[in-house]
């Protein structure tokens, strides 16, 4: 949650920045055209609380604009209706309502895809088109709705485009960096912006000091629309690499690298990505990807514009199930790689770094509650999670892909709810569980299984860390479970 | 000079000071007012020689012409002068002895007219709760002794702030203690019963002072009988406290409430090769093990450790222990173990590092992790699990690129800070010692390859040799490396 809640402060900022309420001349009536393409959509959200996986945290609203699009369909951002339970939407015109669904949800490229219920509700709208024309120094609008339904848009100045972090910490993408005076409004959350009335990308973030937005670009919101008639939904592909600079010369000699070469250091390749699959290894130094030539940065030279990140090329320009030929220097000779790109699923990961509007699963086993660890488990902590979450499954989650190359998952002991069967385990939590019943433990679906098989009448736990092995009578534990259930006010024992 | 303290109202310890003056008469032959001279060490700059700083403390008189007061009152000193109560004359001293794992130190004075008309103290036992003690020394530095009084309100293991890691039994008293009074004796009956040491700043508990009890004094005298002081001794297992019913009867114990059971064993440790993690440990030297981790020792309900608290290097403890369902009897010869003292602040001895290319390397410490803001995952990692984790067993020493001297020969390397090096031209590293050869060693290219995924760092030969004088000069370095002293 925490990405999307520093984009709630960000928004906060705005709100007081713009107390004062000044008349704001760059703002003008929204062109016709544009008032028939923009609905409100408000989302009741609803986290599960991590901490005590069988119960869901307090619900929220958040209100935000969709923008109509072809078929039919409402796009706006992800976050906007991340872990949503309900969405309604609000015509801008005359405020009629009905309630929509997510067809197609992307937390990485931060957009999703709405239905409305009602299909005759969008009636008379207009679809909006979207343009990747786009360049520094454009004009764009920002459109938002005042309280009464009428459509304002604001100027605003394309300062920036590179590839920037997006609503989660790993996901990097096109965007726009868009300087523009923005007068805080209900609808603040997911504002569309516009070109020449064609949709150019959407407020993800906006800084009031310096009055810039941050904005998914236009070319991530058409790669988003194209993957999305792909069944299943594929995602943003990713090369699986990690490169550095090679501007450095004594280590260009000693790569024994011509000047004319650029190239990147490929340092890391991640053992179950595309790039892995198509053989580069750690040490090549990538000079091309097809016929984009890569600088000594990382960086291509994109038509439109201008110097890019090289990560656009396979994130984004690309599709899943799309290959690119990755030229490399390996002990000084050239290769060519065929590099096929996909998208790992989250759920493939030993831990998963997001898990929205997923119930976590759970085993509670005698008053012993056990999880599989996510970064959102992590997230729990706080602001400061990397330094106040229990460090050892913090460096877990940093490092998993080297540390984990297999297929796994982390099940560990979260917390205790006391009962007469855990005297003197009371102090334990966050421990990696290692074995149950002489079984490895790599999943929580192991887990249960391990459980079915109780040794001599105990259940034996053994955990990486100290104290290392712990037990519970079987016996007692199945007969306890109700009265734990009842106690704890618990709805189930355990959710796979 | 005790860091944790803060000062409370003088009035209170004036006051105090005139209700024990006819005691006070009689500490002045044995009380000593300490000024040491101290050069703290500078992990940022490992070359310079330190900021300076005074500080006072207090010490007193013991058998043998010697003066006992904290190890933190003269550590890093470079100049230390004691001076008597009724004596205008400042005499110069050094340290004799000096136990960082327990506070202590011994100093010995050149002058010894210095101990005519001083009267040695003797130790007394540990007081009993609630019975009055007198707090003697020079609180918030001034010249003349001062008295405070209180009770005895606790006896338990502390953290010793002054290593940082170690517990040893301490007594909590709610006389005042305050900076000055660090190493003045606490007095009962006429008797050392333990020396002021530490206490809390006012905002995390008022009245709240801690003393060294005798226990811990005698046993530093004796450690330092044969000339030398080796420290204390550790078992160096963790152990678990086995009050769970069901897992008593899985492990096939008795309902007799008594035994732990062994959690890990470090394998730089006393216990290695003999104990093992899921021992029952059910008595240590004869005494039987509670359940709960404690023993009968001396009528008093103390913690197992305090066993091996009060043995010495090279003595032997005996354990009972319950293994596969059955009884044996095991002995340990003890020692310490060196591996946690990665955890431990560091005194009297310089920074170690290595200085080549402009590149700073240097060992992960306490110290270490004290001067510099550590954001680094793996760094972090490494540092709070050497012990546990065993890292200890692949990298004795954690090397780390610290500081960048920014010049020429290494424009390009300020991304590979905090990064810990693996190897040097595909040889490992594994102390500070190993990272010197490397670099000592003639090659064209020195690649040094870091722990996890991070590009090298190649620095050539002709290019380190062009920046060495230009970076020497620059940066006012004086030293390019040192490199005794490791933990091991």
């Amino acid at each position: 949650m925490r990405a999307f809640l520093a984009i709630l402060i960000a928004l906060g900022f705005l709100q007081t920045g713009f107390g004062a309420a000044e008349p704001t001349p760059k703002e003008a009536p929204a062109p016709a055209a544009q008032k028939g393409s923009v609905v409100r959509v408000n989302s009741t959200n609803q986290a599960y609380d991590f901490f005590r996986p069988w119960s869901k945290a307090a619900p929220f609203s958040r209100r935000g604009l969709g923008v109509l699009i072809e078929g039919g369909n409402i796009l706006v951002t992800a976050e906007l209706v991340a872990n949503s339970d309900y969405i309604e939407l609000e015509r801008a015109d005359g405020g009629e309502k009905t309630t929509a669904t997510v067809q197609v949800i992307d937390y990485e490229a931060n957009l999703a895809i709405l239905r409305s219920t009602d299909l005759k509700f969008l009636e008379g709208m207009q679809p909006l088109q979207t343009t990747t024309d786009v360049k520094t120094g454009d004009e764009l609008s920002v459109l938002q709705l005042e309280s009464n339904g009428t459509p304002v848009s604001t100027r605003a100045l394309v300062t920036t485009v590179e590839v920037g972090k997006y609503a989660l910490e790993d996901s990097g993408y096109l965007m726009f960096r868009i300087s523009c005076p923005l007068q805080f409004r209900e609808n603040s959350f997911t504002l569309p912006i516009v070109k020449e009335n064609k949709l150019a990308g959407f407020l993800m973030r906006y800084d009031s000091r310096s009055q810039t937005i941050d904005a998914i670009s236009s070319p991530v919101i058409e790669h988003f629309l194209v993957e999305s008639q792909h069944q299943p939904y594929r995602g943003f592909p990713r090369a699986g690499l990690g490169f550095s600079p090679t501007r450095d010369p004594q280590f260009r000699r000693y790569l024994k690298l011509e000047d004319t070469d650029g190239g990147v250091y490929v340092n890391q390749v991640d053992r179950s990505g595309p790039a892995a699959q198509a053989g580069l290894k750690e040490g090549d130094v990538l000079v091309a990807i097809d016929d984009k030539q890569v600088d000594p940065d990382g960086n291509y030279l994109h038509p439109v514009y201008g110097k890019l990140s090289i990560t656009h090329l396979t994130t984004t320009e690309a599709y899943s199930g799309q290959s690119v030929t990755m030229t490399v220097i390996r002990n000084g000779e050239r290769q060519q790689l065929r590099v096929e790109l996909f998208r790992r699923p989250v759920e493939e990961y030993a831990i998963e770094p997001y898990t929205i509007g997923k119930h976590p699963r759970y085993y509670i086993l005698g008053g012993l509650v056990f999880q599989e660890l996510t970064r959102q488990y992590l997230r729990e902590w706080g602001a400061n999670w990397l330094k106040d979450a229990p460090q050892r499954l913090v460096y877990y989650d940093r490092f998993q892909s080297d540390l984990f190359p297999e297929k796994r998952k982390i099940v560990f002991l979260t917390q205790i709810l006391p009962t007469e069967d855990t005297v003197g385990y009371e102090q334990l939590s966050n421990l990696v569980v290692s074995k149950l019943n002489g079984r490895q433990i790599l999943s929580l679906d192991d887990f249960a299984e391990a459980a079915k098989n109780p040794v001599a009448g105990y259940h034996k736990l053994e955990f990486e860390e100290d104290p290392h092995e712990i037990y519970l009578d079987a016996k007692q534990v199945e007969e306890d479970s109700a009265q734990l259930q009842k106690t704890y006010s618990i709805p189930a024992l355990r959710h796979l | 000079m005790t860091r944790r303290v803060v000062l409370v109202a003088i009035f209170f310890i004036v006051a105090n000071a005139v209700a024990q003056v006819p005691k006070a008469v009689e500490i002045r032959k044995s009380l000593v007012r300490i000024t040491a001279t101290s050069q703290e060490p500078d992990y940022k700059v490992p070359w310079n020689p330190g900021s300076m700083s005074v500080g006072v403390g207090a010490g007193f008189v013991i058998d043998g012409d010697r003066i006992m007061t904290n190890a933190h009152v003269v550590s890093n000193a470079r100049f230390i002068v004691v001076e008597k109560e009724d004596d205008p004359q400042h005499y110069p001293a050094t340290v004799q002895f000096i136990g960082h794992d327990c506070d202590l130190a011994v100093l010995r004075v050149l002058d010894k007219s210095f101990f005519q008309n001083t009267r040695s103290l003797g130790l007394g036992g540990i007081p009993a709760i609630e019975s009055p003690v007198s707090v003697y020394g020079y609180p918030i530095g001034g010249e003349r002794l001062s008295v405070t009084r209180g009770i005895i309100s606790r006896i338990d293991f502390q953290t010793y702030t002054h290593s940082g890691i170690d517990s040893h039994l301490a007594v909590q008293i709610d006389a005042a203690i305050n900076p000055g009074n660090s190493g003045g004796p606490v007095m009962q009956d006429g008797k050392v019963v333990g020396v002021a040491f530490q206490g809390y700043s006012g905002d995390v508990a008022q009245n709240v002072g801690y003393m060294i009890p005798t226990p811990v004094i005698r046993r530093f005298l004796k450690d330092i009988s044969n000339g030398h002081y080796d420290g204390y001794v550790d078992l160096s297992l963790t152990y678990f406290k086995l009050v769970n019913p069901a897992e008593r009867h899985a492990l096939g114990l008795p309902d007799n409430e008594q035994g732990v059971m062994v959690s890990s064993v470090s394998s730089a440790g006393s216990s290695f090769g003999v104990l093992q993690q899921g021992d029952v440990l059910l008595t240590i030297d004869n005494l039987p093990i509670a359940s709960d981790g404690f023993v009968q020792l001396d009528g008093e309900r103390v913690e197992m450790p305090e066993i091996v608290e009060r043995k010495f290097k090279g003595d032997k403890v005996k354990c009972e222990i319950w293994r596969d369902k059955t009884k044996r009897t095991v002995e340990m010869q003890l020692d310490g173990n060196w591996p946690y003292l990665i955890q431990a602040n560091r005194y009297d001895s310089p920074p170690r590092f290595v200085l080549f290319g402009g590149l700073v390397f240097q060992p992960l410490s306490k110290n270490f992790i004290d001067a510099y803001q550590i954001e680094d995952m793996r760094l972090r990692y490494f540092y709070n699990f050497f012990v546990t984790d065993e890292i200890y067993k692949t990298h004795p020493e954690v090397i780390v690129l610290s500081n960048i001297l920014p010049d020429p020969v290494n424009a390009y390397l300020s991304d590979l800070r905090f990064q810990i090096v693996d190897d040097i031209n595909d040889r490992k590293i594994r102390t500070l010692e190993d990272m010197a050869k490397a670099f000592a060693q003639k090659s064209d290219y020195y690649v040094i390859h870091f722990v996890g995924s991070a590009r090298p760092a190649v620095l050539e030969r002709s290019a380190v040799e062009q920046a060495r004088d230009r970076i020497i000069g620059n940066y006012n370095v004086q030293k390019e490396q040192y490199v005794e002293g490791g933990l091991k």
